[in-house]
């Protein structure tokens, strides 16, 4: 009953793929490429896909499925492949465009061939051609849960639109940064070895700064095209991009200068001000009058009292703690600092208002002279106050 | 019977049944139909086109794909919400299992019923949870998808195996492999089954089941 039968020796079978076959597997192959391309590039124009059922097919329709053709993409697809040299594997590369011109690659999509692995038992003409529609259906269905599916239903002009790129070549993965996910949507074996599509995709969305030394934490939105950033006046400019959506340029835009900030600064922490919250490090704790300890020696010294870095200046700080005022994204110029003064206050017990309220030395001096002259005066009375106590032990 | 099964198991919340339900099975019908066969002469038939759309979520932050065919749909939305209504009612209980069961007939003599011989079967078990608030809610519509993305995939990969699948049969014995009831679409023969259990009732036979044990070695 298995419509696959376990593979024979290729030796008995490889001269079996007839003229006709061999025919029939590349024109299946490469409406298999082109159809995928139409797939792909479809599931990224942001509109939901609806295609009908058509139970009377004239049979033009490949693979028995009612896939659109876009003109432009099937004309893309058709001269990446007729250029002359090896028609697969053809990729399907999606970006994102910003309104600003900056591009960012989520996916990589890929049909290709291996073919050190057949399978000379397989029917071209039936089991190939259906198994080919299958593999197209999980394309359909897989395209629709990737991230970039989602980022594709919210692009606008305003904002982002998606972009395709589509190349005859090994696929080029380096431009979906760190740490991107490769799976396979699937695979089926022909004589001539073993078809399969699969893709690539970016898994960091969130533009964050590359771990370095250096302490600046400037953030561009063509952070993955560094070739070009110099071209862009306001370097800390993020404010176009939607990815960004824990840094905002409203933070830092107050200022042009390069913001300073200790280097295990970590502008993505969740808590605001969580860094208040932490002990200062041991080699930093000098004195508080020497304003830039926190700096690094390596950055130019700059008057940073508008960057908001600044060290306490209140000496009843306990030593161990080092007070950073920030500049906080979405504060107000002076909340932060009434949460400054309030941990301030709670660090160490506050100081009693009699003794804040102490008159000038001078003035106590001239209050003591008083007194002892008053003292003085009053002998008198104290020597009575006495004698009378000395008669009062008596009686008892 | 050796029909390869797979069992996936979900948590949500009441109103995500259906979705979550839907969305799995859906995929899988979207690979087990074909174009409507139209036969010619005997021996010579033309296959129709399978048409898809896709389906948003309305409690779940996710889209999917199935077959545009409305009775497909209908038959697929009776089950589901049958199955939604005994989990979710009143004195529902709380987890339950839905299957997907893809057979073929094979007919036997008089006086016997045809014999269903099942190859494929998709089981999908849930768990009911309750939800405290608003962004409670919204992670759990965000997690939800996040699985659903895992189970579509394992799909696409399991129907990319080319395991075993009813040979194409003539037109005589057309009926014994696919549905044919409907107009646009030709899916293999399945049906859907559901069972629904809770926590209690367990408890209660495995103590049975421990009373007769301690009953029996007195």
């Amino acid at each position: 009953m298995m419509v696959s039968g376990s593979p024979q020796p290729p030796s008995l079978l490889s001269a079996r793929l007839s003229a006709q076959d061999k025919k029939d597997l590349d024109k299946f192959t490469k409406f298999l490429a082109l159809k995928s391309a139409q797939i792909i590039v479809q599931s990224r124009m942001g509109e939901k896909i609806s295609t009908r059922c058509n139970p009377e097919s004239s049979g033009t329709d490949w693979f028995n499925l009612a896939i659109k053709d876009l003109p432009e993409v099937l004309a893309e697809a058709k001269s990446a492949m007729n250029k002359g040299g090896p028609r697969l594997p053809l990729c399907v590369e999606i970006f994102l465009k910003t309104a600003e011109g900056d591009t960012m690659v989520l996916e990589n999509w890929a049909v290709g061939v291996k073919p050190e692995m057949v399978d000379p038992s397989v029917r071209v003409t039936y089991t190939v051609y259906n198994r080919m529609g299958i593999l197209l259906k999980s394309l359909v269905s897989v395209t629709r849960v990737t991230p970039a599916y989602k980022l594709s239903r919210r692009q606008g002009p305003d904002s982002y639109v998606i972009c395709y790129k589509i190349y005859v070549g090994e696929p080029q993965l380096t431009n979906l940064g760190e740490g991107y996910n490769s799976m396979k949507v699937g695979q089926l074996s022909t004589p001539v070895g073993t078809i399969y599509l699969s893709v690539a995709y970016r898994t960091k969305m969130t533009i964050s700064p590359q771990p370095s030394n250096d302490s600046s934490i400037m953030v561009k939105s063509d952070h993955f095209r560094p070739e070009s950033s110099p071209k862009h006046g306001r370097p800390n400019s993020v404010d176009s991009d939607p990815l960004s959506e824990t840094i905002k340029s409203g933070a830092f835009a107050e200022s042009l200068k390069k913001p300073r900030l200790p280097p295990d600064f970590d502008p993505l922490a969740d808590i605001p001000f969580s860094s208040l919250l932490s002990l200062g490090k041991p080699p930093k704790k000098a004195s508080p009058s020497v304003t830039d300890t926190l700096v690094p020696d390596d950055t130019p010294t700059q008057d940073d009292s508008d960057n908001g870095n600044v060290t306490p200046k209140c000496p009843s700080l306990s030593d161990d703690f080092i007070m950073v005022d920030l500049k906080t994204p979405f504060a107000g110029s002076n909340a932060n600092t009434d949460l400054g003064l309030f941990y301030r206050e709670c660090q160490s017990a506050p100081q009693l208002e009699a003794f804040a309220n102490d008159p000038p030395v001078l003035d106590q001096v001239g209050d003591l002279t008083k007194q002892l002259e008053a003292f003085e005066t009053n002998l008198l009375e104290y020597d009575n106050v006495i004698t009378q106590l000395c008669n009062a032990d008596n009686n008892n | 019977m050796n029909a390869r099964s797979q069992t996936f198991e979900l948590e949500v919340e009441g109103h995500q049944v259906d979705e979550a339900v839907a969305s799995i099975f859906h995929t899988v019908l979207f690979h087990r139909s074909l174009g409507k066969f139209c036969y010619k002469q005997e021996g010579s038939y033309s296959v129709g086109t399978v048409g898809y759309e896709d389906v948003d979520c309305d409690f779940i932050d996710f889209t999917y794909v199935c077959c545009s065919s409305y009775y497909l749909d209908q038959t697929l939305k009776r089950e589901i919400s049958g199955f939604s209504e005994a989990l979710r009612g009143n004195d529902g209980p709380g987890s339950g299992q839905i299957s997907l069961e893809f057979f073929q007939k094979k007919k036997t003599r008089w006086p016997f019923h045809t014999e269903c011989i099942p190859w494929e079967v998709w089981n999908l078990r849930l768990e009911l949870i309750k939800l405290n608030n608003e962004h409670e809610r919204q992670l759990c519509r965000e997690k939800v998808g996040e699985l659903l993305t895992e189970k579509i995939l394992y799909v696409a990969d399991v129907m990319n195996r080319h395991d075993y699948v009813p040979k194409m049969p003539n037109q005589s014995e057309l009926d014994l492999i696919f549905d044919t009831t409907y107009p646009d679409i030709q899916p293999y023969l399945f049906k859907l089954s559901f069972t629904t259990s809770g926590p209690t009732t367990v408890s209660v036979g495995s103590t049975m089941k421990k009373l007769i044990k301690e009953t029996l070695s007195l």
